[in-house]
């Protein structure tokens, strides 16, 4: 149920608090100086300031990666699930950082005051008014993890690319120099793995897509309103379906109940990677009569979508080109 | 003259003369539910194309056709037998601890039924619900078991109070553990998300198949049970003075009780009131005759239960409403009306 419980909290939010305004700001700008005093704009628009830049720093498990891969090592993580599956940390190197949490809505927050810290990171939460780790329905015992340290973080919301760029800032105004060769190649990859994207989606007109996530009772089929890896999938050019009627409560999806899982009929079928295996496909149809009905499920016309969790430019540009080689792959006229 | 000053022969005759036909009627109105459950659903399909997928008895390869004959017809009979057996176990547990709020849940049996299924996931790594519902089943009846032996302990064995005691002992022992258990495995949650609502939804053929043996023998089984609930209504040391061995009553019922509340829940997941309210109303209907009461349990229950899955089927297109949201909704106010304006039969 991997990121399943954060969502639900920052859907009942944002079901409440739809309508008073989007934040669309990604956060994020900050003063290049690594040395004497140091202040970062995050994206709840507020400022965090220090007599230098913070050392000791604490960070949830994205957010972690993001500065990771700029070469800011923390010293402490707090993740929603267990280091070895989140699939923002499963590949690094963790050794001589503190892990303070594997479940969602539990810090450590004693351990985490013996670590010292002096920058608490999490990603901001616009509709929930909140940083990662610190939002409505977590451990009360939890949020006190914010009494250690400033917190700061990028502003979630409408794509990846921003969320990437914001920690490129923040590491950058932490001392981390983002033009070293090995630092930069990260991002130099992610950028032609766009390039070669949206010459395959180009080569592919007509091609139509939509994520799904098939689960026993229902079919949810993605609104990319709120995801956004698919809102830069949508940027970059690729036919991206928008539900027509997605769940007024919990709008990250339209549910369609089994018996009308052949509403929309997309060419390639971007599926929830949280449940994506390469069997997935096979599976399904023999235990929902109605999969096949989707015409491109027949076909076998299915790509992970990696849902809700990128954070770096090397996790983003990874999965692009697996998105390629399936765009050039389908046929775009298999959903009709 | 008022019905109160006849003689109760009279009543009790004049009941029992009508409540034969009554249970003929109500057969006939669980056939029309079953027809409606079958016709009706979140996909709008004509009554033409559903008769002719029912007259082919084979999927033709048309959306009509799957969805008639491998979603909606294993939904209904599924549907049918859960509901019968959730209302029958509802009505045996609460005649056989002579406690009128008993239900399955008081008994341990979901919390048995989880805590197993999740040991199964997380411990032996087995997958699929077809497998999960024989971990379901078995948990449901140690659980049982396992009340019942708390509940026996002591000079004065396993007595009606003892027992919702250890049931909610049990329950929240288990309860803790499976939570336990998931907190700190994600897979485990995932999955579970299947039984944390009662739904038909997303059960087909093998799953029907899978728990109807269970179903049909605990069905027949629970009908016999009848006289014996008769007599331990009367209390246990006046059932004993008619002769009966009231022990071995109560183990036979809480194994007919498990195998139907345990193999319904591996089924569908923690379906609520249904085993709670639809006695009651048998109660009503019938007086205080569990040779009466049993039938007409298991023939209100899929009613209800069936018109609650429809009800969720259409209200919410193209999407669905879990039964168990329904009958929450639906039934616990008309749980309460039931409470306040018709006094409960005593139990």
């Amino acid at each position: 149920m991997r990121a399943w419980r954060p969502i639900l909290a920052v859907a009942v939010l944002s079901a409440a608090l739809a309508g008073c305004g989007n934040n669309t700001d990604s956060g994020g700008t900050a003063p290049a100086a690594a040395t004497g005093p140091w202040s970062f704009t995050g994206g709840n628009g507020q400022e965090v300031k220090a007599d230098k830049a913070p050392t000791r720093i604490i960070a949830h498990a994205g957010e972690a990666a993001a500065l990771m891969s700029f070469g800011i090592k923390p010293v402490g993580i707090y993740s929603d699930e267990s280091v070895k599956t989140d699939p923002n940390l499963k590949n690094l190197d963790l050794s001589g950082i503190t892990i303070l949490g594997e479940e969602w809505g539990k810090i450590d927050v004693e351990k985490a005051a013996s670590l010292a810290p002096d920058l608490i990171v999490g990603d901001w939460w616009p509709a929930e008014k909140a940083h990662s780790g610190m939002e409505e329905g977590v451990e009360e015992k939890s949020k006190k993890l914010a009494e250690l340290a400033p917190v700061t973080g990028v502003s979630q919301g409408k794509s990846i690319v921003e969320l990437a760029e914001g920690y490129e800032a923040l590491a950058k105004s932490l001392g981390a120099d983002v033009d070293k060769p090995e630092i930069a190649a990260n991002k130099k990859r992610f950028e032609e793995s766009v390039t070669k994207f949206k010459d395959a989606v180009k080569a592919k007109p007509g091609l139509s897509v939509a994520a799904m996530s098939p689960a026993d009772d229902k079919l949810y089929v993605a609104n990319p309103e709120y995801a956004p890896e698919l809102l830069d999938l949508q940027s970059f050019g690729l036919d991206v379906l928008n539900p027509a009627s997605p769940d007024p409560g919990f709008p990250y999806w339209e549910n369609l109940s089994w018996e009308n899982a052949d509403k929309y009929q997309p060419d390639l079928i971007l599926w929830d990677g949280r449940s994506y295996t390469a069997t997935a496909n096979a599976e399904w149809g023999k235990k929902q009569p109605t999969w096949f009905k989707i015409k491109a499920a027949k076909a076998g016309s299915t790509v992970a979508w990696p849902a809700f969790w990128l954070h770096t430019y090397g996790d983003f540009a990874t999965e692009l080109d697996k998105l390629t080689e399936a765009v050039k792959a389908a046929d775009p006229n298999v959903g009709g | 003259m008022s019905v109160v000053s006849r003689p109760a022969t009279t009543r009790v005759a004049r009941r029992a003369s009508a409540l034969g036909p009554g249970l003929v009627a109500l057969c006939a109105v669980l056939a029309a539910v079953a027809f409606l459950s079958v016709t009706q659903g979140s996909r709008d399909i004509g009554l033409a194309d559903v008769l002719r997928s029912l007259g082919n008895l084979g999927d033709d390869g048309s959306i009509a056709s799957t969805i008639t004959l491998e979603l909606r017809v294993p939904r209904t009979l599924l549907g049918i037998l859960v509901g019968a057996a959730l209302g029958v176990a509802g009505a045996i547990l609460q005649g056989v601890t002579r406690n009128p709020l008993a239900d399955t849940g008081i008994m341990g049996i979901n919390s048995g039924a989880a805590a197993f299924v999740v040991f199964a996931i997380t411990v032996l790594g087995v997958r699929g619900v077809g497998a999960y519902v024989w971990f379901a089943f078995a948990g449901a009846i140690a659980a049982l078991f396992l009340v019942y032996a708390i509940a026996s302990l002591g000079r004065e064995g396993a007595t009606p109070v003892k027992l919702a005691l250890a049931g909610a002992a049990v329950t929240a022992g288990l309860a803790s553990v499976t939570s336990g258990i998931i907190m700190t495995n994600v897979d485990a949650l995932n999955e579970l998300r299947f039984w944390q609502v009662g739904s038909l939804a997303g059960r087909y053929a093998p799953i029907l198949t899978g728990v109807a043996p269970f179903l049909l023998v605990g069905l027949v089984a629970a009908l016999g049970f009848g006289r014996a609930l008769n007599g331990l209504a009367l209390g246990e040391d006046l059932a004993r003075g008619l002769g009966q061995n009231v022990g071995r009553t109560r183990v036979a019922a809480f194994a007919v009780v498990a195998v139907l509340a345990g193999a319904a829940t591996a089924a569908c997941g923690p379906i609520v009131f249904v085993g709670l309210v639809v006695p009651h109303v048998a109660r009503f209907i019938c007086g205080p005759d569990y040779r009466w009461i049993l039938p007409y349990s298991m023939l209100l229950a899929p009613i209800m239960l069936l018109l609650a899955d429809v009800l969720g089927r259409i209200v919410a297109q193209p999407d669905e409403v879990q039964v168990g949201v329904v009958l929450g909704v639906v039934c616990a106010p008309a749980f309460v009306a039931i409470v306040r304006y018709a006094r409960l039969s005593e139990v």
